[in-house]
């Protein structure tokens, strides 16, 4: 099950044989949410570009990670908006001049790793669209998670971002040493807030907590489209609310 | 003769005077009466100035009423402000130092103190009810032990003791009431049937974001979900509450959110969404007082054109608007079911008034219907040629047969962009006008299946009063009054708004000298929709737009003055008509 939102990353479920809602810029998450707490049998990935989920969508992004539903999120980050042809996006560098900031960008950027780890997101991992391999396996690692997992995915934009360019990315970026403890938060914290002079790719962070579904009290069971309603429990919540004389 | 007393409960927020109205309306009913009840409460979460009014009578009671019989402030510094609406003839009692008749100073602190806490005084107060309404305090021990536990009900019994033995020394016997042979009857507010109504209509799935007057929809979907297997999530605002319960609905879940006009109004673009992904959603929408944050706490029916109009794009919806408690249980049912067969947004209508207002009802009202899911499965799920589901098939009624994905062998592709039939986007003017006109000829079936308006009172005459949502039984107890004084007068009460009963309409209205709407808003909301969409003369509007209900005597004689009016302006205008056509105009 893929879910998406809006611009060039969100049109990617229409392009694979899957079950696909592709929603309103910005809400892929809650809808991914509900899917999966109504049918936590299903695979539920959510694949978006790096303005519908940390822009538009920045408040759904925050109180799903703390929700923790089960769903892989993969964030294509080429650090602008290209189907709008050429915007900064919330993940700009400060400085960085496109349409409608032709004189470059004031706020610093949103940097997602972080905020990730900082809100308790059991896997924060980064990928990049040059090594495939690499890439493939941690968005492998992210479905196979159980709990929120983020892997936002560096994508340059040959278009409209000439500063973010692969040779840019081939000079900054490194992957994390194997004998990184993933489970150590502080560690993962400090990877997650280098971008300056290198790029940390690979797993940051990874611990499973118990996950949305696990915890709410009317989830588990047979999935919602499936479930009947009694009219029997109806006419039991009547009665309970019925006066009469004992 | 009938009963028809109206008591008053103020005090500050966290005084209790919830407690004593739920008191007062449950013995009511045990000793064989009806009740009203109805809270003006002011947004904040201690003091301020909050009020309890039931009305009982020997026969069903249906509206409030602006006099009260009875009052009992809990603040005596709230006498000034009430004792103006005390009835000629009614009894005020404040715990005041020096007190004059009407007004009479029981010891509420000191009882309360005795009885083992100063926040007793509530409880002293409902003893003196009690006492004055003639009913015995053991008529209230079960209703009490519903209540409290432990050392706290012991407390709660002695301060109600205490108030009813000042009260058998200190009041008469005109408020006594015989007691009356006593049926069971169900005892909810509006919002509490709507909500019951959605689990029975088979809702699985509530998000919602909370907002004075949907709150109150939202914690009975949450407190019942898990024994009906509902699940119920507070959204991080109202935009992913829809945007979730629209995913549940995808996934084959009957959904629903419940909110208020500001609400609402983060939720217009996934209202769109769901316009386009044909997914099945119910909004409960409690109208309050606007613009903007307007009076929180408040009543108004003026988001009618708003949720008419609401979402970009072109698109069916479903608008219901119940009338009373009874009505929101038995729409909610119909509400779910016609949103999913249909696959359309579908709203619950409501308003502060009708949320909050609490009634006892004939139990056999509540018809709970077995529910009829609109989904295929398994080798019923229709397919293309090539195998493939096409969620978006063009049928000849528009509604295209819904699977749900998750189910083996099937994909389920549904997309905010223009698609073809199989649900991918597309950019192609054919393929567009297909969905739009697919999407227009589901909206004319729904339309097929449109509630008829409810009319009462003579077939024709001098004239119609016009309402829709909670202005029901307000309007239906004023057409009496003025029936009673001779005027040939009927109601009309539109539980659907949209698809609007047009044709019906156009056929009532112009059996009357005069049509008037009943509103509760400014800019005849009502009136501008019937006119429009039925071509009938609506004559004008009687408005309230203070953040009040409509009371049957505020009512009466408003609309009688407007139904004068009305009569004479169109006779004047049949005349002044002749005259136009020798003017040739």
């Amino acid at each position: 099950m893929l879910v998406s939102g809006i611009g060039q990353a969100a049109k990617l479920p229409h392009y694979v044989d899957v079950n696909v809602f592709d929603g309103l810029h910005g809400r892929a998450l809650p809808a991914a949410a509900a899917i999966k707490m109504s049918n936590p049998a299903m695979t539920v990935v959510v694949t978006s570009g790096d303005g519908d989920i940390y822009g538009e969508g920045g408040n759904h992004f925050l109180h799903n990670i703390r929700r923790n539903v089960d769903i892989a999120l993969f964030v294509h980050d080429n650090q602008v908006y290209g189907l709008t042809k050429g915007q900064p996006s919330p993940t700009s560098d400060a400085g960085w001049a496109g349409s409608l900031n032709r004189s470059g960008v004031i706020s610093g950027p949103f940097p997602p790793l972080a905020v990730a780890i900082a809100l308790g997101c059991g896997f924060v991992a980064r990928g990049y669209a040059a090594d495939v391999d690499f890439t493939a396996d941690l968005m492998l690692q992210a479905i196979r998670f159980k709990g929120f997992a983020l892997v936002d995915i560096l994508q340059p934009c040959v278009t409209f971002n000439k500063k973010n360019t692969y040779q840019w990315y081939g000079r900054m970026a490194y992957k994390i040493a194997p004998e990184h403890d993933a489970t150590d938060r502080m560690k993962a914290f400090g990877l997650a807030l280098e971008w300056e002079e290198r790029i940390p790719l690979g797993v940051l962070y990874r611990k499973e907590r118990a996950t949305f579904e696990e915890l709410h009290p009317a989830i588990p069971g047979p999935p919602l489209h499936a479930r009947e309603t009694a009219p029997a429990i109806v006419r039991e919540m009547l009665r309970k609310r019925t006066l009469a004389l004992a | 003769m009938a009963a028809d007393l109206n008591i008053r409960i103020t005090g500050g927020a966290g005084q209790g005077v919830h407690t004593v109205g739920a008191i007062v309306s449950r013995m009511v009913v045990l000793w064989g009466y009806h009740f009203h009840a109805i809270q003006d409460y002011m947004s904040r979460i201690r003091g301020g100035r909050n009020s309890y009014s039931v009305r009982i009578g020997s026969d069903p009671v249906r509206a409030g009423r602006d006099e009260s019989d009875i009052l009992l402030c809990l603040s005596p510094d709230h006498l000034p402000h009430f004792l103006p609406k005390l009835s000629k003839g009614g009894l005020a009692l404040a715990d005041t130092p020096s007190a004059s008749p009407p007004v009479l100073a029981p010891p509420l602190k000191q009882m309360a103190v005795s009885a083992g806490s100063p926040i007793l005084a509530n409880m002293a107060g409902a003893g003196i009810l009690a006492c004055a309404l003639g009913i015995p305090l053991d008529l209230l021990a079960p209703l009490l032990a519903a209540d409290f536990k432990g050392d706290f009900l012991e407390k709660n019994r002695k301060a109600l003791a205490l108030g009813e033995e000042w009260a058998r020394e200190h009041l008469g016997e005109a408020f006594r009431l015989p007691r009356a042979p006593s049926s069971p009857r169900v005892v909810m507010s509006g919002n509490e049937a709507l909500a019951l109504g959605a689990i029975a209509g088979g809702c699985k799935f509530a998000a919602g974001y909370p907002m004075t007057p949907g709150t109150g929809v939202l914690s009975v979907l949450a407190d019942n979900g898990p024994a009906v297997g509902l699940v119920f999530e507070q959204a991080e605002d109202e935009i992913a509450a829809l945007n979730m319960a629209i995913g549940a609905s995808y996934a084959g879940a009957r959904a629903m959110v419940a909110t208020s006009g500001g609400g609402f109004a983060l939720m217009v673009e996934a209202l769109s969404l769901a316009g386009m992904l044909e997914t099945p959603v119910v909004i409960a929408l409690g109208m309050r007082p606007g613009p903007a944050t307007g009076m929180p706490t408040r009543t108004e029916q003026g988001d009618l054109d708003f949720v008419l109009s609401a979402g970009h794009g072109e698109f069916p919806r479903l608008v219901l608007s119940p009338g009373s408690p009874e009505e929101a249980f038995d729409l909610a049912q119909h509400a779910m079911d016609l949103a999913e067969a249909y696959q359309v947004p579908a709203f619950l209508l409501t308003d502060q008034y009708l949320a909050d207002t609490i009634v006892d009802m004939d139990p056999a009202k509540f018809d709970v219907r077995p529910v009829r899911r609109h989904l295929v499965r398994g080798t019923e799920v229709p397919r293309a040629e090539n195998g493939r589901y096409l969620r978006y098939a063009v049928t000849g009624d528009g509604v295209s047969p819904m699977a749900v994905p998750g189910e083996p062998g099937v994909t389920v592709v549904a997309g905010s962009d223009e698609h073809t039939e199989d649900g991918h986007l597309t950019e192609d003017h054919d393929a567009r006008i297909r969905m739009v006109e697919k999407r227009r000829r589901k909206g004319e079936a729904l339309a097929q299946r449109t509630l008829p308006p409810l009319l009462s009172g003579p077939p024709n005459g001098d004239a119609v009063l016009i309402g829709f949502g909670s202005t029901k039984e307000v309007v239906e107890e004023t057409r009496r009054i003025l029936a009673r004084e001779g005027i040939a007068v009927a109601a009309v009460h539109l539980r659907q708004v949209w698809p609007f009963p047009a044709k019906e309409m156009a056929e009532i209205a112009p059996r009357y000298d005069a049509a008037l709407t009943v509103e509760n808003n400014i800019g005849g909301q009502l009136a501008r929709l019937i006119r429009r969409e039925s071509g009938a003369e609506i004559a004008g509007t009687v408005s309230r737009y203070d953040g009040l209900p409509f009371t049957p005597e505020t009512l009466a004689p408003e609309a009688r003055k407007r139904i004068w009016e009305a009569r004479s302006t169109r006779t004047s205008r049949t005349h002044g008509a002749k005259g136009a056509e020798t003017s040739g105009s």
